[in-house]
């Protein structure tokens, strides 16, 4: 793959399918400036990892899987900044709600729902926000879809018990 | 809220990045920028000095060994010799068991699926600790080395008995941390204060990956 269509095709990507890469850095990172570094190491490594792409891979698959190893990765090697920081803090970056205060507020009780997971849940709970198939999350993940099916269910009965604690049904 | 709203509320969130049409502007010369900063920011020149003295140690030190072994081995305090012989040798090996763990790092494909490209990285960074390991144990030979034959001839015997006990205790202590330095022993309060400071926490973090990968597969297939 010659320089001119690298970038091309990593320009394309970006185009279309930068907020996977953000929202894999936002279920990693807290903070904001980790995050930003995180997003660069995930551009970095889709570029390099580019020339390794095969047609006959869903690209979506590829970049999911991209993001998340660099992701876990930059975990392991602890570089996030954010160690004495507080978990949650104002976020430059992302574009608030205009139009409803609670939708953010809920937005920060999934985040730090998120956070407070294992590495490897996180993981596995950003697929499913993502609304991926369980035969999607397998092939990223590397697991049987029946492993996926017990896995997604934990993690959605965890889920709901969380925001049912924290919103409550009046009616109940 | 349901999970389909849930669902739609993370999907929802946005860089500002995306609305202001900066990433129309990712081109070579940024990419060549976060080459640079990620070369920068993973080079750690402590690690780098470290690593070129122990390639410089082995080097001079094997080569003048070497010679005295072909050379001048009538001659030679055999103590020295054999002490200094076992320190190089070991570390030649922690120094290539580490420098293998890095190529193979290095090449580790990272569009592979997760789990399986994790369990390889977190399995490499973990043998890091091999290389402590194998290091521990030049223990007992940094306490032979100045011996020497006139040595049996005129020291006494209580001089004797205190370098007996420390080239025992060094001995057992370089043995028991070979065989003790694990993952199951990582909560144990010799091993934090061994492994304390944050040049050991991407290799422990490796090994507690590692066990959450092992538990997460184990789990699911339960």
């Amino acid at each position: 793959m010659d320089i001119k269509t690298r970038n091309r095709h990593f320009q394309n990507l970006m185009q279309h399918h930068q907020g996977i890469l953000y929202r894999v850095a936002l279920a990693y990172c807290s903070d904001d400036e980790d995050r930003k570094d995180l997003m660069q190491e995930m551009k970095l490594q889709v570029w390099e990892a580019l020339p390794r792409y095969k047609e006959q891979a869903q690209i979506s698959t590829w970049l999911y899987r991209v993001a998340l190893n660099t992701a876990l990765n930059f975990y392991r090697e602890n570089k996030t900044k954010a160690k004495k920081k507080q978990l949650f803090q104002e976020d430059s970056l992302r574009v608030p709600f205009d139009d409803s205060p609670n939708r953010e507020a809920m937005l920060q009780q999934l985040e730090q729902f998120i956070q407070e997971l294992d590495p490897l849940d996180k993981a596995l709970m950003v697929l499913y926000l993502e609304d991926k198939s369980q035969k999607e999350i397998a092939d990223i993940l590397g697991l049987s879809i029946s492993n996926i099916s017990t896995k997604v269910n934990r993690i959605k009965s965890r889920m709901k018990k969380r925001f049912t604690q924290f919103n409550p049904d009046p009616h109940e | 809220m349901n999970d389909q709203d849930l669902k739609s509320l993370w999907q929802s969130t946005q860089v500002k990045m995306d609305q202001h049409g900066q990433i129309a502007k990712e081109n070579q010369l940024a990419i060549r920028q976060l080459q640079i900063s990620h070369f920068l920011h993973t080079m750690k020149p402590l690690k780098i000095f470290t690593l070129l003295l122990g390639i410089l140690w082995v080097g001079i030190g094997g080569k003048v060994v070497l010679n005295i072994f072909i050379h001048a081995f009538d001659q030679a305090n055999l103590f020295f010799l054999f002490s200094a012989l076992i320190q190089i040798a070991l570390t030649a090996i922690a120094i290539s068991v580490y420098i293998y763990q890095l190529i193979l790092i290095y090449r580790i494909d990272i569009s592979e699926p997760v789990l399986a490209t994790q369990k390889k990285v977190a399995r490499l960074r973990s043998s890091t600790l091999w290389v402590t390991k194998i290091l521990f144990l030049q223990l007992p030979v940094w306490t032979t080395f100045y011996w020497n034959e006139s040595m049996f001839d005129t020291s006494n015997l209580f001089l004797w008995c205190i370098q007996g006990m420390i080239t025992t205790i060094f001995t057992v202590a370089a043995v028991w941390l070979f065989i003790n330095i694990r993952f199951v022993n990582r909560d144990k309060f010799w091993f934090r204060w061994i492994f304390n400071g944050n040049e050991w926490d991407p290799i422990l973090r490796a090994m507690e990956l590692l066990h959450q990968i092992n538990q997460y597969e184990e789990s699911t297939e339960a």
